[in-house]
């Protein structure tokens, strides 16, 4: 168990590196002199020589990538060319907004995502689950950014329940909130559904319905903790991409949180701020793949831990 | 199968693939003919409706946008760049899922360990944050959109590609075909290729309505196809300024993005229905 | 705001009782996962009654620290904090005392002398001397700093020997006493006195900026009327009055609240609850406030001491024939952009704007003429039109602009291809000789000169810098030259006149239009007056008894 814990994490921090040499070199073919991004628009060919001998920009890449790493390993991921903050303190700013939405939209899509499955499955081939399944194909089909300003011309702008985005008291949270889970929720429901479609179809359950056990309880108490197991594990990495910020939501609601600070990063080509979040959002995803795949090995013996095929 | 055995439930699903294909084809149709629909040029000015959208009416039945021009032509318009980009981005995400996932499956041993570990890499980065520097650093364009689409979401395509061929790969018939010296080509053209087409099909279907939301998204950022081209997810951006006062602007042109990428998911489902396979393998 | 609820009664007793269910469920959701943020904003900063300005914007400010910021947020926020040595008065562009009671201005405009008054504190309780002075434009020209103002302090003597680290400090700067700093300059520079009114040159304490590095900007201390008490990344920035600034009575205020995150939308919306005392316009709204003379009463517009055109390479085909330029000129309706941007702007009939000293109203400028246009077009060869490639940065206003301009230059044939690109390469674009054909582009004035918009934008010394249309004129350059080293106004302006003259018949830019910026503020504040070139200072501002935020 240990070595195969060590191994997984050894393989996480290589596909970090492979994720940060590839940010790396795009952000450094990119067709800007980060040296105008500090030193603005208006600066003087004399001024910008100066700034890129100080941060070394004159160097070649795999020295600047050298160092770069260097102080990464030593937790300093540099500071931002535009706000000459340090990248950390940045992403720990910003990050209690993101969590809060992650957190509570991840709940919400799990309880709507997995009561819309229980019910479809329940309702199998009947109308109910036809209406549940188009409704799940029209959330899936929507564009995040679009189903965010329809609940805030529809909550804000109209009813008035709501604030109009911006990170306001609790109320603030709810609109952002649903944009997020609504299409979680849908994908969630297809994947309780068909995973609850399986196991009801197996010899166990179907033994257990014919010694007159109720459908529901066969759904309950006999499928269910089989058929929540795949839904539990893409839950978990979906909740790790959400820690490290949406974007779009984020733009619609003016949260802010990680994504907002990802798009600044990439509009002015702010380099050491877009390797941070990057990196940041990477590590969440590697983490989150790890301890998922612990908990697997953990529940269920018989996986191979030998590594292997998956 | 099980939908032999019920058959209201064939029926079901063969009408859910004809429903997306209806609407796949309304959408081909809007595209191609979009001159003769669309009332109106999609870019000059047509009303003088300067910084102040008129809502719909007779002469214009879903309202002009802060430059004056036809939001109906416009979204009719639209439909030519969401396809081709929809479109020609899905066919560069097959290509290199496919040609990865084969390489990977069927080669096996160091040219597949390498293979997945830079798909890890891949999937490890944040796709939409990934798209958006590399738009930003290739400079937006039609041609930039689409290989940008392509680069970061071929890697789910490589996976289930890999798994396929892995499986296929191991079934006897291929097994003695390789033991009697048949050449790697001819194996995955003869044995593998057959048999993960299914699969594929499928995946172009999903694929489509994939790269169509990732399309919108890039626009509705300003990083997709430059204007004036019209393009749904940059009609909704361009009409943020007014989502107060002219609602309209923003609703029609993502009615539209639902409708083209409804089309290609129930295409797809209904496809993975008729076939007994579930959407949670891919 | 009472008329909506006076229109819908009924409705609104409806949804009252409808959203209760989600808003027990949103309230439990929150108890859930709110704890973690409450901490926070546990104490209130603000005793009951005091006078606190609220205010909202959407970007967070950039930096508080002078030495880096240049841009309006930050430099909105350092006036509030910090003190120059002289600064502008609060409507005009005029110099007057900041922390200088007095100075002079050798004949030669080379040495400039001024003195300092002996009762201005840090908020450390430090006396501000001419050390400190001396300090912070040290601190700007060391490349270390990275400071976005080195230029301006470049032809200080010794400067050039300091930054390269020849010399520990810069010989041209000199403090006989604690209250008397001397400005030795390398050559005449009649403006220098205005590079000391950018917050670049503001005193800020040695003690302070070494303790905390580049994280001054989170722990400032200046001498100004507010003290930094409370900034959240992303969320909102809190200034208290600072009792001991020296003008007595100023500020007013006892703090000045600016929550962050909040679009223009959202900030009408507050502003209509009296949430905020102070607002943008929201386009969507903005016909609708012009025409309530309730609302248009409250606004406040000045016209920016800025220029937006459309710059024209003059060295790449078609645009090296002035007879093209001037075609664009006529071809681009000024008027129909400016309606596209609510009217916010006046058409512009050269390179100089309204409010700049020096501008010359007599300027015929371009007017709309598509015919004239074409013909013009057609003597140059292009009776057929031709494409080009319209680059901008990638900005929704921009955007919009660009296909306007697009839609009337399709008009005379000719078809543009817009490339829309992040602000960075674009600018790393437009220094390129022989790249950018034609780009969307801005100047905002640093100093009230001509001297800052001629000589900056259009003089062949800054070809690959800042002259990105590579105009090139040697009468025009001639012009400059004469005119830099002249003290004098009229005498200046006058051969500034002439040289803009010589640059607008040439046509190297489309000249579009001059911004007007427009705001709103509540009855009840007081005393805000705009400044054309800066943010509004605020320690003259004073709020009047008025209802509780909504």
């Amino acid at each position: 168990m240990l070595a195969y814990v060590i191994r997984r994490v050894f393989f996480g921090l290589v596909v970090l590196a492979g994720a940060s040499v590839i940010t790396f070199t795009i952000a450094y073919v990119a067709p800007a002199d980060p040296a105008v991004a500090v030193a603005g628009a208006k600066a003087d060919p004399q001024t910008l020589a100066t700034i890129r001998r100080q941060l070394g920009l004159d160097q070649p890449l795999y020295i600047q990538y050298a160092r770069y790493a260097d102080r990464a390993l030593h937790g300093d991921l540099g500071r931002s060319y535009i706000r000459r903050e340090a990248v950390t303190d940045l992403i720990l700013s910003r990050f209690p907004a993101t969590a809060m939405l992650a957190i509570s939209a991840i709940v919400l899509s799990l309880i709507l995502g997995v009561a819309a499955g229980t019910l479809a499955a329940a309702y199998r081939g009947r109308a109910l689950d036809n209406w549940l399944l188009v409704a799940a194909l029209a959330l899936l089909s929507m564009p995040v950014f679009w189903l965010g300003t329809l609940l805030l011309i529809a909550g804000g702008l109209y009813l008035r329940w709501f604030p109009l985005g911006g990170f306001d008291g609790s109320l603030s949270l709810v609109l952002p909130t649903l944009t997020l889970a609504l299409g979680a929720a849908a994908y969630y429901s297809r994947i309780l559904h068909a995973s609850l479609a399986d196991a009801l179809d197996q010899d166990y359950v179907r033994t257990a319905l014919g010694k007159g056990r109720s459908r529901r309880a066969a759904i309950l108490r006999h499928a269910m903790p089989n058929a929540i197991l795949p839904l539990v594990t893409i839950a978990g990495l979906d909740f790790a991409g959400l820690l490290s910020g949406v974007v779009l939501t984020e733009t619609v609601f003016n949260w802010p949180g990680l994504g907002r600070l990802a798009f600044e990063a990439v509009f002015n080509l702010d380099l050491p701020l877009i390797m941070g979040t990057v990196l940041f959002s990477a590590a969440l995803v590697v983490a989150a793949n790890l301890i998922v795949d612990l908990l697997y090995a953990w529940l269920d013996p018989r996986i191979d831990l030998g590594g292997g095929q998956e | 199968m099980r939908a032999n055995r019920n058959p209201t439930m064939k029926f079901r699903l063969n009408f859910m693939e004809a429903a997306g294909a209806a609407m796949v084809l309304g959408l081909a149709i809007a595209a191609v003919f979009a001159p003769a629909l669309a009332p109106h040029d999609p870019v000059r000015a047509v009303a003088a409706t300067f910084g102040d959208p008129a809502p719909p009416s007779l002469a214009f039945p879903l309202g002009t946008d802060q430059l004056g021009r036809d939001v109906l032509s416009r979204i009719i318009y639209g439909a030519r760049i969401s396809l081709a980009v929809g479109v020609a981005a899905m066919a560069l995400t097959l290509a290199i899922g496919v040609t990865i996932g084969l390489a990977a499956g069927f080669l096996g041993g160091a040219v597949d360990s390498l293979l997945m570990r830079f798909t890890d890499v891949m999937l490890t980065m944040p796709a939409l944050l990934l798209a958006m520097a590399l738009v930003t650093v290739l400079q937006p364009g039609v041609l930039t959109v689409l290989l940008v689409i392509g680069l970061v979401s071929w890697t789910q395509v490589a996976r289930v590609v890999r798994a396929e061929a892995l499986a296929v790969s191991r079934r006897d018939f291929v097994v003695a075909a390789r033991a009697l010296g048949a050449a790697p080509a001819r194996l995955i053209l003869r044995h593998v290729a057959p048999n993960v087409m299914p699969i594929i099909v499928v995946m172009a279907a999903l694929g489509t309505s994939g790269t169509l939301l990732l399309d919108a998204g890039l626009s509705f950022l300003t990083l997709g196809v430059p204007p004036p081209t019209p393009s749904w997810g940059r009609m909704i951006e361009e009409s943020t300024a007014y989502f107060r006062t002219a609602p309209w602007l923003a609703i029609f042109p993502g009615l539209a993005i639902l409708y083209a990428v409804m089309g290609f998911n129930l295409l797809g489902h209904g496809y993975l229905r008729r076939r007994g396979r579930r959407a949670s393998t891919l | 705001m009472a008329p909506t609820c006076a229109i819908f009664p009924r409705w609104r007793r409806l949804r009252r009782f409808r959203p209760f269910p989600i808003r027990v469920a949103a309230a439990l959701l929150a108890a859930l996962i709110l704890p973690a943020c409450h901490a926070g904003s546990a104490p209130p900063i603000f005793p009951p009654g005091a006078q606190v300005l609220q205010l909202a914007s959407l970007d967070d400010v950039p930096t508080l620290d002078p030495a880096a910021g240049y841009d309006v947020d930050s430099w909105m926020f350092e006036q509030m904090l910090f003190d120059t040595l002289i600064r502008y008065s609060d409507a005009g562009v005029d110099l007057v005392p900041d922390l200088a009671t007095a100075w002079t201005a050798a004949p030669d405009s080379a040495v400039f002398t001024f003195h300092l008054r002996r009762d201005a504190r840090f908020t450390n309780g430090r006396l501000v001397t001419s050390a400190d002075f001396k300090f912070a434009i040290e601190r700007v020209l060391d490349p270390k700093t990275r400071s976005k103002g080195m230029e301006y302090y470049r032809g200080i003597a010794g400067a050039a020997d300091f930054a390269a680290g020849r010399a520990k400090s810069v010989a041209g700067i000199e403090t006989p006493d604690p209250w008397t700093i001397v400005f030795r300059l390398n050559a005449p520079d009649p403006i220098f006195p205005h590079k000391l009114a950018m917050p670049f040159a503001a005193a800020v304490p040695r003690e302070v900026v070494a303790r905390y590095g580049e994280d001054f900007s989170r722990h400032v201390v200046g001498s100004g009327p507010f003290m930094l008490r409370q900034w959240i990344g992303g969320q909102r920035i809190v200034l208290v009055r600072n009792p001991g600034y020296f003008v007595k009575g100023a500020p007013r205020l006892d703090g000045v609240i600016e929550a962050i995150g909040v679009s223009e939308d959202l900030q009408w919306f507050r502003f209509e609850a009296g949430a905020i005392d102070l607002s943008a316009i929201p386009p969507a709204v903005f016909p609708y406030v012009v025409k309530t003379p309730r609302l248009n009463a409250l606004t406040m517009r000045i016209v920016t001491m800025t220029t937006r055109y459309l710059g024209m390479n003059c060295r790449m085909p078609p645009f090296t024939d002035v007879r093209v330029r001037r075609a664009l000129n006529y071809a681009v309706n000024k008027r129909k952009l400016v309606a596209v941007i609510n009217g916010r702007g006046i058409p512009a009939n050269g390179v100089l704007p309204p409010s700049l000293p020096g501008y010359d109203p007599t300027l015929p400028g371009y007017p709309y003429d598509p015919a004239r246009a074409r013909t013009l077009l057609a003597q140059a060869g292009y009776a057929h039109g031709f494409a080009a490639t319209l680059w901008m940065p990638a900005d929704q206003t921009m955007m919009i602009l660009g296909q306007s301009v697009q839609q009337d230059l399709a008009l005379v044939g000719v078809n543009l291809r817009l490339k829309p690109v992040a602000f960075a390469p674009f600018l790393e674009a437009i220094r390129q000789p022989q790249t950018v054909p034609l780009f969307f582009s801005g100047w905002e004035a640093d100093f009230p000169d001509p001297a800052n918009f001629l000589e900056v934008l259009l003089s062949r010394a800054q070809w690959g810098a800042n002259n990105d249309s590579w105009f090139y004129d040697p009468r025009f350059d001639t012009l400059l030259a004469e005119a830099a080293p002249i003290a004098n106004p009229a005498r200046r302006y006058a051969i500034y006149r002439e040289a803009q003259r010589i640059a607008v018949a040439n046509a190297p830019w489309v000249f579009l239009y001059f911004p007007v910026t427009w705001e709103i503020r509540q009855p009840w504040m007081h005393g805000l007056v705009l400044n054309p070139m800066r943010p509004a200072r605020l320690d003259r501002v004073w709020l009047s008894a008025h209802p509780p935020a909504k």
